[in-house]
């Protein structure tokens, strides 16, 4: 043995020492975590009732819910999600399928990893000097192109890393048949990677759902209820900065309800995400 | 290695009759940017008849088989120069239609790969994007091909559920039977046999021979057993030359050339 027992004691010391630090600094994570999760259960759990979801947004101290809100949020992603989609779909695979090493390729996906982390009050102030100060008034459309923009980076990376995991055999043998290459993509390559792209989508909706900076420069927000997408239109984070910093104690406790529907939309958007890319990762 | 045999070997003493010759390969140069991997290389391919390349690692006998599709033009960087007359057409020259030579010169890889489809619609997606043909008359090439592809008998119960469940040997004769069904005149076939096991190798094999009556095959194959087996001419590539091309009972008992009797006899390679 040429290792002194001295040493050996050493690192057994060092080794303690090192594990104790990692378990010690998750326990204090998971345990903010837990708090997070628990006063959020346990505050949101007592203002939700039918009403949450059937009244819209009061006035203080008369009955009333988050139906406008809860609605309004849901238009408002679906159409940040239906523009994202697209376009981080369409970017991805020009990264991934044609872009190459090219240099304006290159700078594509530098920008897109800088627009990733952009912190999303920039992209709110954005959208309300091109689509709300020119036409004079905060509106539907404008709060779901901010969260579009938000969106669509995230999905036009995880496409393009999806695409690129592809075998190349699988886009050679597409090509090999004499199927051109923009057919090999949409009938081979997108269907193959289909469960990672929609893992994607889903990871972007989780982000934007609870983005409220951007909204508070284009949806703002309504008190009533309206699907007049080119008014004002209520949406959950916005009502619940509104509502949370209050003095009245009924619209705190819609505020916490609302909180915990945001939560509670975004665990079952993940809890999906997970099963569909381990349902890829076994196919 | 025995100097005095000929090191060299002209390749064009070897001859096939120029009205079965159905690939000639004339001079082919291929370059991976500046690096040059095939020099001077020709070669005429028989029609229906099997032609083998054999050969020791990276030395250009896949790539050889890559120009013959033009399956590297989907590389920038890439490129071939010389002339391949397919049928009397050169198919290296500007302007040839690359999806329409694909859909007559197929190509089978290394590693299975279906598509993420019904095994049905795997064998389809080729005919469909030239042929639009009516249910029944698709059911039929479907079949067709399976059973040319000896795949048939055990799918025909399951030509709805995915390509992705069938074994490799299984999935390796689906992508014989994708790429037949299109109706091709050439089948290109990389290493097919690598990634399978002996007995699925065996009942490829076997469906080799029976292709090679309606169509030109040219096999790149590791496996010497496998090119004497199934091959009617052989080509011995080495550092991207063609160093002796023949008959393939010629060539495994009486080789010409020092390189190519020294990698059959396995001295090297």
């Amino acid at each position: 043995m040429a290792v002194s027992s001295a040493r050996i004691a050493g690192r057994r010391v060092g080794n303690a020492v090192f594990v104790g630090a990692c378990v010690l600094v998750t326990v204090l994570a998971l345990a903010a975590l837990a708090a997070i999760l628990w006063s959020l259960a346990s505050q949101g759990v007592g203002g939700l009732n039918l009403a949450v979801f059937t009244k819209s947004t009061p006035a203080p101290g008369s009955p009333g819910g988050l139906a406008n809100a809860i609605v309004g949020s849901i238009m408002l992603g679906l159409l940040a999600m239906a523009i994202a989609v697209v376009i981080g779909i369409l970017a991805g695979t020009w990264l991934a399928e044609y872009a190459g090493d090219s240099r304006y390729g290159s700078a594509v996906r530098f920008l897109n990893d800088v627009l990733l982390s952009a912190p999303s009050i920039l992209v709110g102030l954005f959208v309300y000097e091109i689509l709300v100060a020119p036409f004079g008034g905060f509106s539907g459309l404008a709060g779901g192109v901010a969260l579009a923009l938000l969106a669509a980076p995230v999905i036009t990376r995880t496409t393009e890393d999806v695409l690129k995991l592809q075998a190349t055999a699988l886009r050679e043998a597409g090509v090999a048949l004499g199927t051109p290459v923009w057919r090999v993509i949409g009938k081979i390559l997108w269907r193959s990677g289909a469960s990672g792209i929609i893992t994607g989508a889903l990871l972007a909706f989780a982000r934007i759902s609870g983005e409220t900076a951007p909204l508070l420069f284009t949806a703002l927000n309504n008190q009533f209820f309206s699907l007049d997408m080119t008014k004002p239109m209520a949406n959950l984070p916005v009502v619940i900065f509104q509502f949370a910093l209050s003095a009245y104690d009924d619209w705190r406790r819609l505020a916490w309800a609302g909180a915990l529907i945001i939560a509670v939309s975004v665990l079952g958007v993940t809890i999906i995400a997970r099963i569909l890319s381990q349902e890829q990762k076994r196919s | 290695m025995n100097s005095l045999a000929p090191d060299a070997f002209d390749t064009s003493i070897v001859s096939i009759a120029p009205d079965r010759v159905k690939l000639d390969i004339q001079e082919l140069d291929f370059f991976y940017g500046k690096n040059r991997v095939l020099k001077g290389v020709s070669l005429g391919v028989a029609r229906n008849a099997v032609t083998a390349l054999i050969g020791p690692s990276g030395c250009g006998k896949s790539t050889l088989l890559r120009s013959l599709n033009r399956m590297y033009a989907l590389y920038p960087g890439q490129r071939a120069t010389g002339r391949i007359l397919f049928d009397g057409e050169d198919i290296l020259k500007a302007g040839t239609d690359l999806s329409m030579l694909r859909a007559k010169i197929g190509m089978v890889f290394q590693k299975p790969t279906p598509f993420p489809m019904s095994i049905h619609d795997n064998v389809a997606f080729g005919v469909r994007l030239y042929e639009s043909l009516r249910k029944a008359e698709m059911a039929d090439r479907v079949e067709d091909a399976l059973r040319r592809a000896a795949l048939w008998d055990e799918v025909k119960d399951q030509l709805h559920a995915s390509g992705l469940g069938l074994s490799g040997g299984q999935q390796q004769r689906l992508c014989v039977a994708r790429c037949i069904a299109v109706k091709p005149e050439v089948l290109l076939l990389d290493e097919p046999t690598s990634a399978l096991d002996p007995i699925s190798s065996a009942k490829l094999e076997e469906t080799v021979t029976q292709l090679k009556a309606d169509y030109t095959i040219v096999i790149v194959t590791h496996n010497l057993g496998q090119a004497a087996r199934l091959s009617d001419h052989t080509g011995f590539m080495y550092l991207g030359e063609l160093v002796e091309f023949g008959e393939t009972a010629g060539m495994f008992t009486k080789p010409v050339t020092s390189r190519a009797s020294d990698y059959i006899t396995g001295r090297f390679g």
